[in-house]
């Protein structure tokens, strides 16, 4: 069984540190989510629906700007944790960010996330807290283990990026001769394809995330 | 070497002498002095009335300047007189004086950018060697720089001028024209502190002002209709302050001056020059020298700008550009020796500059 | 240039902890240009960085860095979704902290400025060490390559603003192409890989969205220019940035003949580079 990661990310503080843990097979997310809503201060995790979740750099992404926006006391919604769901969204309405990307009753792939705002909370004691708290399969947390488990087309209705990356979509033109040209920054085999599209939807979403509804 | 000038391209009538030392060095102003028609408050000034102006102070300050001076007609190597940039029948009156002095006294006439006469002139009295030019007044709003014998322009209004735009708010404000509007715009700001919101219009190194004259316009008038209704007047979103016509004048300023330091530091940025040179008569506005200042600081560099005595139009910058092109050889025959409302900052070649 | 560059103003959080701190890549007069990493040092990109401006009312300055990122931002995130190819926009602050501006993170483009491959080039030639009979078909593939791209961003109702040679960038080729090697060991400039690769549209700053003709005329105006005084030996080239530009969308065609208009009012200024 896979363990707790600890992440220090770029640019951010080196006590501010990144705890992620990915689980499958989750069993008592309806318990997980009743925590949430009821505002049991032990369960002040990021839990997102790891079906949603594109990337690690996307999931990252959405705690830079979280704790960002703790750091500078810009904060929107409760905390710095509710904060990174709310990150994920391409919009400002935050019920709407944390109903769309925040676990739900039916979760069964989970990704959850905790800072260490406070010294006293570290690796030990939150990978205490989810073991007993969590009921599911922890797996590592990476791209190709995300990729098993996410639903890019409901990714992509998520953020209205319907065609972006895709074959045939407006980043590949035909020319008139009916070949295909390539405005993309890789050309080749299915696998670079696949690669290209994954990374087109990433900057894509990445791009929306940080606009948040400014467009 | 001595040169008379003779500036009228809009409502000031200058005379001023200048020499320039044989050995180099430093040129001395002999005289300088000024005479500005004054139009009654609410009001423009009219090309009619002010080259009437001119026409009827022109031989009495030509008079009075060569007295000052001390020097006699004699003395004096050439004629410099504004050909243009500037309104049209004012600038024709002067050329007139300038030909008929000429030819009473046998002197030479040299045909000046009115423009080029602002930038020679701030170069001489502050020192700037190679400055980022910005040049403000009631008829211009130019960045230029030099390269290759012109004064390039790199970035310039695309509709008013940024002393017209201050202007006709004070006359929105019927404010006084005496001793300038913009002056008393400035000093009305000094009072201001709110920041009302309007538009900002930079483009590039080109800014446009009409849009905010319009906007800042229709808050005058808000402000007028709300007057009565004393403290449920109209109030600042941010501060809760009552808005005063104090608080337009700052407004107006500090986002115009925004936008001209702006497109300012861009032209500095593209030439990597650090000195920065304000000629014109809205050059003469404190505020507008502070912020110029910060950000040529911040750059590492400085500001150079001049007192009303050069700022605002005057003889005696007519004189030391003429006297500059005069000592190259150039002089403009009596046939040629026009004037013109428009007349490029560009179009001179720069002949006495490396 | 008066001296070495202006000050910096030192940046601000959350790159106060980055280490190692962001190389400064070219100082505009609004912006500096960092090149730093995202969340993890393998992901490397570009830091744009809008300095709050003391001259400024505050009130003001908070409102221009704030429009001017997010201009530019939804500016780039519009053009890359709809295969205009730019860098993407990873994160961005346009609040600032209240005295130190704001910032936006871009994915970093590899390669050079096309500017930069064009005077690298000319220079060679001058000097006569590279004969190649492949520099003149590589340099209209170039143009052409340029009109698509162009092209393509006018088709979506972006133009940009700006549009010289310094902000069009030449990726390197996906597939490693042999090097020539110059015989000076002072540099080992890589002659025959010089001109291929991906156009990448780069500097939105003074971008925005437009379906007029003008501004589309405007953009190419500008571009011709710049080939003008810097690349004089890359000038008649241009003519193929114009042919492909003219198949490369529908309204290109109008674009082109309100060029001429823009041209006939001519140098309305003479800027230099």
């Amino acid at each position: 069984m896979a363990a707790l990661q600890t992440l220090h990310l770029a640019h951010l503080p080196p006590d501010l540190a990144v705890h992620v843990a990915l689980y499958t097979d989750v069993r008592n997310a309806s318990f997980l989510r009743d925590q949430l809503l009821q505002g049991n201060p032990d369960f002040e995790y990021a839990l997102v629906d790891a079906s949603v979740i594109l990337s690690t750099t996307h999931a990252l992404a959405a705690v830079f700007r979280a704790a960002n926006d703790h750091l500078k006391g810009r904060l929107k919604s409760r905390n710095v944790h509710s904060e990174i769901v709310f990150s994920l969204g391409a919009n400002n309405n935050i019920a709407q960010s944390l109903r769309t990307f925040g676990i739900t009753p039916t979760t069964t792939n989970l990704l959850a996330i905790k800072l260490s705002t406070d010294p006293s909370i570290t690796s030990s004691t939150i990978s205490e807290h989810l073991s007993a708290s969590i009921q599911g399969i922890q797996v590592e947390f990476n791209d190709a283990k995300l990729a098993g488990l996410n639903n890019i087309a409901k990714i992509r209705k998520l953020y209205k990026l319907g065609g972006v990356g895709e074959e045939g979509s407006k980043g590949k033109r035909r020319r008139k001769d009916g070949t295909v040209e390539s405005s993309g920054l890789v050309d080749g085999t299915a696998a670079k394809d696949a690669e290209r599209e994954r990374r087109e939807l990433e900057v894509a979403i990445l791009g929306l995330m940080a606009l948040r509804g400014a467009v | 070497m001595i040169s008379l000038g003779l500036e009228g391209s809009a409502n000031k009538l200058g005379v001023g002498l200048i020499q320039h030392p044989k050995s180099g060095g430093p040129a001395a102003i002999l005289s300088n002095i000024r005479h500005t028609f004054v139009s009654p408050p609410g009001e423009g000034f009219l090309p009619k009335d002010t080259a009437k102006h001119h026409r009827s102070h022109v031989i009495r300050l030509v008079k009075q300047a060569i007295k000052e001076a001390g020097v006699k007609v004699e003395d004096i190597d050439c004629i410099s007189y504004t050909r243009g940039p500037g309104m049209g029948a004012p600038l024709q009156s002067v050329a007139i004086a300038a030909r008929t002095l000429a030819l009473l006294w046998n002197k030479s006439l040299v045909g000046v950018n009115h423009c080029i006469g602002h930038i020679e002139m701030g170069r001489e009295i502050t020192g700037a060697s190679n400055p980022v030019v910005l040049y403000v007044s009631g008829g211009n709003t130019q960045v230029i720089a030099y390269a290759s014998q012109r004064y390039r322009i790199f970035g310039e209004a695309l509709d008013i001028a940024v002393g017209n735009c201050l202007d006709r708010f004070a006359r929105t404000l019927r404010i006084s024209n005496d001793p300038a509007p913009g002056y008393n715009i400035e000093q009305m700001a000094k009072k201001g502190g709110c920041l009302v919101d309007l538009p900002y219009a930079v483009k590039g190194m080109d800014c446009s002002f009409s849009g905010i004259l319009a906007s800042i316009d229709i808050l005058a008038e808000k402000l007028e209709k709300r007057k009565g209704e004393g403290e449920k007047g109209w109030r600042d979103e941010g501060t809760g302050e009552l808005v005063t016509r104090e608080d337009l004048c700052f407004s107006l300023q500090e986002t115009v001056f925004a936008m001209l330091v702006e497109i300012t530091e861009r032209a500095m940025a593209h030439v990597g020059s650090r000195q920065v040179l304000i000629v014109g008569g809205v050059g003469s506005n404190e505020r507008l020298q502070e912020m110029m200042g910060i950000m040529a600081r911040d750059r590492g560099g400085s500001v150079f700008a001049t007192d009303e005595r050069f700022c605002i139009d005057n003889g005696i910058m007519i004189a030391h550009a003429g006297l500059l092109a005069y000592r190259t050889g150039e002089v403009t025959r009596l046939e040629d020796s026009t004037c013109t409302q428009r007349f490029r900052t560009d179009e001179v070649f720069v002949k006495w500059r490396d | 240039m008066d001296g070495p560059s202006p000050p910096q103003p030192p940046l601000p959080a959350p790159f106060t902890h980055t280490h190692p701190a962001p190389t400064l890549l070219t100082q505009g007069a609004e912006a500096l240009l960092y090149c730093t990493y995202f969340l993890t040092p393998s992901h490397p990109c570009a830091l744009k960085y809008r300095p709050s401006k003391p001259y400024r009312n505050p009130i003001l300055d908070k409102r221009l860095t704030r429009h001017r990122i997010l201009s530019e931002a939804r500016t780039l995130v519009k053009c890359r979704r709809e295969g205009v190819s730019v860098p993407g926009v990873l994160a961005l602050d346009a609040e600032g902290d209240g005295v130190s501006g704001g910032w936006m993170m871009m994915e970093w483009v590899e390669g050079k400025t096309v500017r930069e491959v064009l005077v690298a080039g000319a220079k060679r030639r001058k000097e006569g060490r590279d004969d190649e009979d492949g520099w003149e078909e590589g340099v209209t593939a170039l143009m052409g390559k340029i009109g698509r791209a162009v092209g393509r961003m006018h088709e979506v109702g972006v133009v940009h603003g700006d549009l010289t040679t310094s902000n069009i960038m030449l990726g390197p080729l996906a597939a490693p192409q042999q090097n020539g090697v110059t015989t000076n060991g002072e540099h080992m400039e890589q002659v025959g890989e010089g001109l291929g690769g991906e156009i990448v549209l780069i500097d939105f700053g003074l971008a925005g969205q437009s379906l007029q003709d003008e501004d589309k005329a405007v953009d190419l105006y500008v571009l011709e220019r710049a080939f003008g005084s810097t690349h004089p030996e890359a000038e008649e080239g241009f003519q193929e940035v114009l042919k492909v530009y003219e198949e490369s969308y529908k309204g290109a065609k109008v674009v082109l003949k309100r060029l001429e208009d823009v041209r006939m009012r001519g140098r309305k200024r003479s800027l230099l580079g």
